[in-house]
């Protein structure tokens, strides 16, 4: 178990810059979440980090030492691969024992931390079978096997969980949870899919073109974004943004031009109510009047996209509120929207 | 009742009239349209491969007709297998198989993982050059290594040679490994070595190109994977190329048997047709052409070819057995 800490990490292909002088500390044993859309440079930053890629400016530590150019054997991390990476012609005890045995381990030693491994992720019953036996499930756990049996001081995992169905991919996430809880090793996860990183994720680190955006635990990401960036990223659907040069929106928000003269506005569809009774936490709701453009049924809930000042917004409400069409009303808790500077960044009130 | 039928379904087919060929419901078009193939590999395929076995029990003077075929059952097969020449043209194929073929796949493998690993931008000149002897005229690579070959003034001999004359106070130092006299490589103990690294030269770009193919689909992640479990170079070769490598290397030693067992141009040209002296350079391929086309046995030589059909699919059958199965 061991920090890692990145100092001005960079990295670029030539003239093109991919990671752009990045800092961030990460505590013993923490679970952090790496989370940006694609090209965001989240990958090659774990790709540095473990070695796979060299680094272009900064540094990087583990623990007290400096890594930079260790070989990734000597940095002492242990990735699992989006695509797993087993080896197809090895069994799953061959999987997870060969870098016992390129470490030089004794083969009695090796038996006995390879079944161990197994018996933890409930891989006993195929330790003689090839990965092509194996269901996605089975291979993300020999590939998590494969980790944890050198007990690695960091575990770095590259989007594990993208080549898995929606139902495995919530098993999975749980599984991932428990063996970080019984294992308390230091994790660093990249993912561009939220749910993954809200979940799982004690900080998540936001990325976007080779730069952090915010760093927080979930909540904070969620409810407290930096920049229009993080909370347009953070929440599905995407947190409505409108341009307040419009004095109708300004009056409907009740938005005062003051001395931090905002931009825009922010308002999550999850906070904008079909009845007013909804709206808790204040005394009297605000209001704006929309046109109902379509609606999209969610299973429980329902997505309603709306027209309001030209522009568009989306509501989710529950499902049952099928009728809704024409204009309707919109009720909506004032202290819940975000407003943002000409830089797009928040506003705190 | 048939009337009453065509009459109340309106999507029955109008009455046959127009273009024949167009004519919906036509059976035969069909056929008609795939009967080049069927043709061409029935007369130049099948039928040549069929009548040879039909020749190959029968005794047959191809002159006096086809009538003069005369049926002698297994005889052909047990004349082919008594006959010393055929057992020494058999030994002879097998060495130079052996000689030729192992190098080829042993160089071939670590030349494909090299290219694969060092060149980028030149990659493709790179594998051109090794490809190139595997295109050019088999007469023409035959003509230059035996002119390269030749006793008195050859290249090679001219090399060996200098380094075998090679003196450091008046002594032969290399005396001991290399030749200080000329050699005649058209002796019998010599002759198969010869026509052996023609064809290891001639082949071994083939199988890197194939390597190299197959090089390409291993995903990175393998090696990465082996990287940080500790794998070193050699280790991430043997333990994650070489066994990625086997459905490739199946298909490549199969090609090779195939090919070897079946040399014919290279010994040809290289012996001036007679196999060398005391036969040493005579394959089964050519056994067979002079059995043939010198000898007009054609019932002998059919089942000369039948014999080296059976052995090419046991040494198949055996090459699946080592290297065949996926792992995928």
């Amino acid at each position: 178990m061991a920090s890692v800490q990145f100092s001005n990490l960079a990295k670029s292909y030539g003239d093109t810059p991919i990671v752009k002088e990045i800092n961030l500390d990460i505590d013993h044993g923490e679970f952090i979440v790496l989370l940006g859309p694609s090209g965001c440079g989240k990958s090659t930053t774990l790709r540095m980090l473990a070695g796979l890629e060299s680094i272009s400016g900064g540094d990087i530590y583990i623990g007290e030492e400096l890594v930079n150019d260790l070989h990734p054997i000597e940095r002492n991390i242990a990735m699992v691969f989006q695509s797993y990476a087993l080896y197809p012609h090895m069994t799953v005890e061959q999987n997870i024992g060969f870098s016992l045995e390129n470490l030089k381990v004794e083969k009695a030693e090796r038996i006995k931390l390879v079944t161990n491994v197994a018996e933890m992720l409930e891989l006993t019953p195929l330790l003689d079978r090839k990965p092509k036996d194996l269901s996605g499930g089975q291979r993300q756990r020999v590939a998590m096997g494969r980790a944890m049996v050198r007990s690695p001081e960091v575990f770095l995992f590259d989007e594990p969980l993208s080549n898995l169905d929606a139902k495995l991919r919530g098993q999975m996430r749980k599984e991932i949870k428990a063996m970080h809880k019984k294992v308390q090793t230091t994790v660093i996860y990249v993912t561009h899919d939220q749910v993954e990183a809200m979940t799982l994720a004690d900080r998540i680190v936001i990325l976007n073109e080779g730069k952090i955006e915010q760093i927080g635990t979930p909540k904070q990401i969620f409810d407290q974004p930096k920049n229009t960036f993080v909370a347009k990223f953070i929440g599905a659907p995407a947190m409505n943004i409108f341009n307040l040069s419009n004095p109708k929106i300004q009056h409907d928000f009740g938005v005062s031009m003051g001395e931090h003269n905002p931009v825009l506005l922010g308002i999550r569809p999850q906070y904008l109510y079909l009845n007013e009774n909804e709206v808790k936490g204040v005394e009297k709701a605000a209001f704006v009047d929309v046109e109902v453009i379509s609606s999209e049924l969610l299973g429980a809930s329902r997505h309603i996209k709306c027209k309001y000042q030209d522009q568009t917004l989306v509501v989710e409400t529950a499902s049952h509120d099928a009728t809704v069409k024409g204009i309707v009303r919109l009720y909506f808790n004032n202290t819940q929207i975000h407003l943002f500077d000409e830089n797009n960044n928040t506003i705190t009130h | 009742m048939n009337s009453i039928t065509s009459q109340s379904v309106p999507h029955k087919a109008p009455a046959k009239k127009g273009n024949f060929w167009l004519r919906k419901g036509n059976k035969i078009a069909p056929y008609f349209f795939i009967s080049p193939f069927f043709i061409i590999f029935g007369v130049f395929g099948l039928f040549p491969l069929l009548f040879s076995l039909y020749l190959s029990f029968h005794y047959w003077e191809p002159a006096a007709g086809l009538a003069a075929m005369e049926w002698v059952g297994l005889e052909n097969y047990i004349f082919a297998f008594q006959d010393d020449w055929f057992q020494k043209s058999i030994y002879n194929t097998g060495v130079i198989a052996l000689k030729s073929g192992i190098p080829q796949h042993a160089l071939a493998i670590p030349l494909a993982f090299f290219i694969h690993t060092s060149f980028t931008r030149w990659r493709n000149t790179v594998i051109g050059v090794y490809f190139i002897p595997y295109i050019t005229s088999t007469v023409a690579i035959s003509l230059v290594f035996t002119t390269l070959f030749s006793r008195d003034f050859g290249m090679v001999n001219q090399v060996l040679t200098s380094l075998g004359n090679f003196t450091i106070a008046d002594m032969k130092v290399l005396s001991w490994i290399f030749p200080v006299e000329n050699i005649d490589w058209t002796r019998p103990e010599y002759t198969k070595d010869m026509i052996s690294f023609v064809v290891f030269w001639r082949y071994v770009g083939w199988n890197t190109v194939l390597y190299l193919s197959a090089l390409q689909t291993i995903p990175r992640d393998l090696y990465e994977a082996a990287i940080i479990d500790g794998a070193n170079r050699y280790q991430q070769f043997r333990y994650v190329t070489l066994p990625m490598l086997k459905p490739m290397a199946f298909f490549a030693v199969t090609l090779t048997i195939i090919g070897n067992l079946q040399l014919f141009e290279e010994p040809f040209i290289i012996t001036g047709g007679t196999g060398g002296i005391d036969q040493a350079g005579k394959t089964a391929a050519m056994h067979m052409y002079i059995t043939a086309f010198v000898e007009s046995d054609f019932g002998t030589a059919s089942a000369i070819s039948w014999i080296l059909f059976m052995i090419i699919a046991g040494l198949t059958w055996l090459n699946h057995k080592v290297l065949g199965g996926s792992n995928h």
